[in-house]
């Protein structure tokens, strides 16, 4: 199967700050691609250099096999955009920015943004500038989908959007992945990916931190456990104890992260006075710092 | 109705460009109206007569001041001043908000995500702003041409279209300046700031030439110069004006796109 997007050691910096720095991943045609990382890892960056907003310094990238810089505007036919940072034309109504969009695309009407807009409740006559966020949200999202294209770059889809229209939102997405379509799709929120996306590419300062199927990923999941001390325990009081490993350390709190049975951290947590306990899924900061201390994320 | 990036900007110009229309139709009423109390009084053109070089050619058009005539009453009330002025506004406001203001108010990126060439934008919205400066460029005319039958004025309709043709190509210049500049940089006041300054500055090298000899020179290079020295109220189109000013337009349009397309687009 050959690849939708291949890209091969892009850089852009803007100026003496850093886009991306040797990103090289390839995403194939049919999956849901997650894109993950931090504000200001360069997601939007490698975003906006698919579409030829702006130009890498170094590098190759490749959509549908073909150069996003000389071949932009085929490739721009094929593809559905919805910004991370979204602005519509204020005076404009949902209905006259999609039949806008539409025209500039070459399809007549609304192309399929009458059952789209249906579909997410999206009222197409009111100005855009009197719509919520979650409107206009839906709004960028109806014009990405609207030409049926074969390559969707959503980037932070769902900032904005209520839990169900988020559920409309993930049935949409695996239909077009159901379709052999392909998704690109940005987030800084682990669980979101971990919940749609096949493949994960984590993305941290410009660079590639990690590839990997989102059910490998699934496996290294632990939950964050946090315990306040009366008196804080000794430096090496958690090591190698099976399935945890230390987080940080603030102040009378420790955090850990816990992977499997919570037995041997609960018996080793007994011996020191602890004041409070608390503990949550792990999120993607969590996730880096146990990359880092575990070695495989390379130098901190 | 909004079927291409021209008719989209053509509509949400719209807006300001009926005001312009209503400050075109109150002016020309205003100088129409004060014009048939002037008309004969020959005593008003000897007192202009000792006025300075430079407030001569300032105040008048094509080298001649003169309130009484119809021709020197134009002149110096509507052409050397005030509608340059107006035309340079609307053109201005329409190239710099073209592609930096789009740019700027964060449109652009979603709009050029769309398959658009960035060369095919600029030059739908160039072709806006043509659009939108001739259409008021053809009121004022028609205006005048009343005013001008009104008053018994003595002015053909001819030489009315000369000079605001004229007017047109000397406003063109500075909105299609205001347009390459904000493709080169994506800043909207910056676009407004430098072609505004530059265009005032045509103006006032044109009036301070004949004071001194190295400024002489100088107003060759002024686009001012080319609007106003042959007089085109009395002595019609001139032909290599004209084309000097086109060829200025015609130039800043064809450096335009690839300045445009050379760049990265900014994010708001």
């Amino acid at each position: 199967m050959t690849a939708v997007i291949q890209a091969e050691k892009l850089r852009k910096f803007y100026g003496a700050s850093r886009g991306v720095v040797d990103l090289s991943f390839e995403v194939e045609a049919g999956e849901v691609f997650g894109f993950l990382g931090p504000n200001g890892a360069g997601k939007t960056t490698t975003i906006r250099l698919m579409l030829d907003l702006i130009r890498p310094n170094a590098g190759t990238l490749e959509l549908f096999g073909l150069g996003a810089q000389k071949n932009s505007l085929a490739i721009r036919r094929r593809i559905g955009y919805l910004p991370g940072d979204l602005h519509l034309y204020e005076r404009l109504t949902p209905r006259e920015l999609l039949r806008y969009f539409a025209a500039l695309r070459g399809l007549d009407g609304l192309g399929e943004g009458e059952q789209l807009a249906e579909r997410f409740e999206l009222e197409l006559d009111r100005p855009i500038k009197a719509l919520s966020k979650g409107n206009r949200q839906k709004v960028g999202l109806v014009q990405a989908f609207l030409h049926r294209p074969d390559l969707l770059l959503l980037d932070e889809p769902t900032a904005g959007l209520d839990p169900l229209v988020q559920i409309t939102f993930n049935e949409l997405l695996r239909e077009v992945a159901a379709e052999g379509r392909t998704v690109f799709l940005s987030s800084h929120i682990l669980s979101e990916v971990q919940r749609l996306a096949d493949r994960v590419a984590i993305i941290r300062e410009g660079s590639l931190e990690l590839l990997d199927a989102v059910d490998t990923l699934r496996a290294r999941a632990f939950v964050r456990v946090e315990a306040t001390f009366a008196e804080l325990p000794p430096e090496e009081a958690f090591a190698g104890l099976p399935g945890v490993r230390e987080l940080e350390r603030r102040g009378p709190v420790v955090a850990l992260a816990l992977e499997g049975s919570a037995d041997p951290l609960v018996k080793a947590l007994a011996r020191y006075e602890v004041l409070a306990l608390d503990s949550h899924e792990a999120d993607l900061e969590d996730f880096f710092l146990t990359l880092y201390r575990s070695g495989a994320g390379g130098a901190e | 109705m909004l079927s291409s990036v021209f008719a989209k900007t053509v509509r949400e110009r719209l807006r300001a460009f009926r005001w312009w229309c209503l400050v075109t139709i109150g002016f020309v009423s205003l100088y129409g109206s004060v014009y048939p109390s002037i008309r004969g009084k020959e005593s008003l053109n000897k007192l202009l007569k000792d006025y300075p070089e430079a407030l001569k050619n300032l105040v008048g058009f094509g080298g001649n001041l003169d309130f009484v005539s119809g021709a020197g009453y134009l002149g110096s009330e509507v052409f050397s001043f005030w509608a340059p002025i107006v035309l340079l506004a609307v053109a201005i406001a329409a190239g710099s908000s073209a592609l930096a203001g789009e740019e700027e108010s964060g449109t652009l990126d979603l709009l050029l995500s769309l398959p658009l060439s960035r060369s095919r934008c600029l030059l739908e919205k160039l072709a806006a702003l043509v659009c939108e400066t001739s259409a008021l460029a053809f009121l004022l005319w028609i205006l005048l041409v009343i005013v001008s039958h009104a008053d018994a004025m003595g002015v053909s309709t001819g030489r009315l279209a000369a000079a605001v043709l004229a007017a047109l190509l000397f406003a063109l210049d500075f909105g299609i300046l205001a347009l390459a500049l904000g493709a080169a940089t994506g800043r909207r006041a910056l676009a407004i700031g430098v072609s505004a300054t530059l265009a005032v500055a045509a103006d006032i090298i044109n009036a301070l030439a004949p004071m001194a000899s190295w400024l002489d020179k100088i107003k060759l290079a002024s686009p001012f110069y080319y609007y106003s020295h042959g007089d085109p109220l009395r002595n019609g189109v001139n032909v290599r004006d004209a084309l000097i000013l086109l060829a200025v337009a015609v130039v800043f349009a064809v450096i335009a796109p690839g300045l445009f397309r050379r760049r990265d687009l900014t994010t708001s």
